[in-house]
């Protein structure tokens, strides 16, 4: 335990919320790539958090989602198959959306919490003061 | 022996905190060299505290300016991790200018002593 374990540990949750934002960002931009029926669909990231020993949180893995994703029936794209058929991801917009709320926020309140962090250690250094 | 307990403070020279603790000499010195040793191992330990202060500041600074400098070239990978060493580096420099001014506040105050 050290002297700025609270900065510490709110530093590990504003990393963890970054890659997830991050993976958010990413599931979002790749949310129109369609590709032919013979290649994988894009896979979405699923960020998973695992607690930190010591104290704080950690990325514990990115999970990709199914490669199988949709088959959307798009005569008109340049990429579609024989049958008029592309390969879009399975990424869900409005549950894409939802969780970046919920970075966005998780993100907010660990930053609230260097500024608590800050607060409390100056206060701490002003016991005796005049 | 000391004539005064002014030593028993720490105004000694640096050298004197590192005597043994323990004289075991005849017994002339009494109450006046123990009290002497108790303090000389106080003062050393507390320059020792301000010294190592002192260094983790230095460490904590060199951080946040290696982190500055990233973040200026472009190649910070999270914009918390040096916010985060700056805040480290302001706190630690604030608690060393406390312990700093607790010091001289001590120094002055006995001082200001009447003898």
């Amino acid at each position: 335990m050290g002297a700025f374990d609270l900065l510490g540990i709110a530093g590990s949750s504003l990393g963890m919320h970054q890659t997830w934002l991050d993976s958010l960002a990413n599931n979002i931009a790749n949310v129109n790539t369609v590709v032919s029926t013979d290649q994988n669909a894009f896979q979405a990231q699923m960020v998973s958090a695992a607690p930190r020993p010591g104290g704080g949180v950690d990325v514990a893995g990115i999970a990709l989602s199914d490669a199988a994703g949709m088959v959307v029936h798009d005569p008109d794209h340049p990429l579609a198959d024989a049958d008029g058929n592309v390969r879009a991801p399975a990424v869900d917009m409005s549950s894409q959306m939802s969780q970046l709320i919920m970075a966005q926020r998780g993100y907010q309140a660990s930053v609230q919490i260097t500024k608590y962090a800050q607060e409390t250690y100056s206060s701490a250094l002003s016991i005796g003061g005049r | 022996m000391s004539v005064s307990g002014i030593e028993a403070m720490g105004f000694t020279p640096y050298v004197a905190p590192q005597v043994p603790v323990a004289p075991s000499g005849a017994g002339a010195t009494g109450a006046t060299g123990a009290a002497g040793a108790a303090a000389g191992v106080q003062g050393s330990s507390f320059g020792d505290l301000v010294l190592d202060g002192l260094d983790r500041l230095e460490g904590v600074q060199d951080r946040s300016d290696q982190l500055a400098v990233k973040a200026a070239t472009g190649d910070l990978q999270n914009l918390h991790d040096y916010t985060i060493a700056a805040t480290e580096a302001t706190v630690t420099t604030q608690m060393t200018v406390a312990v700093r001014n607790k010091a001289v506040e001590a120094f002055t105050e006995i001082m200001r002593m009447q003898v």
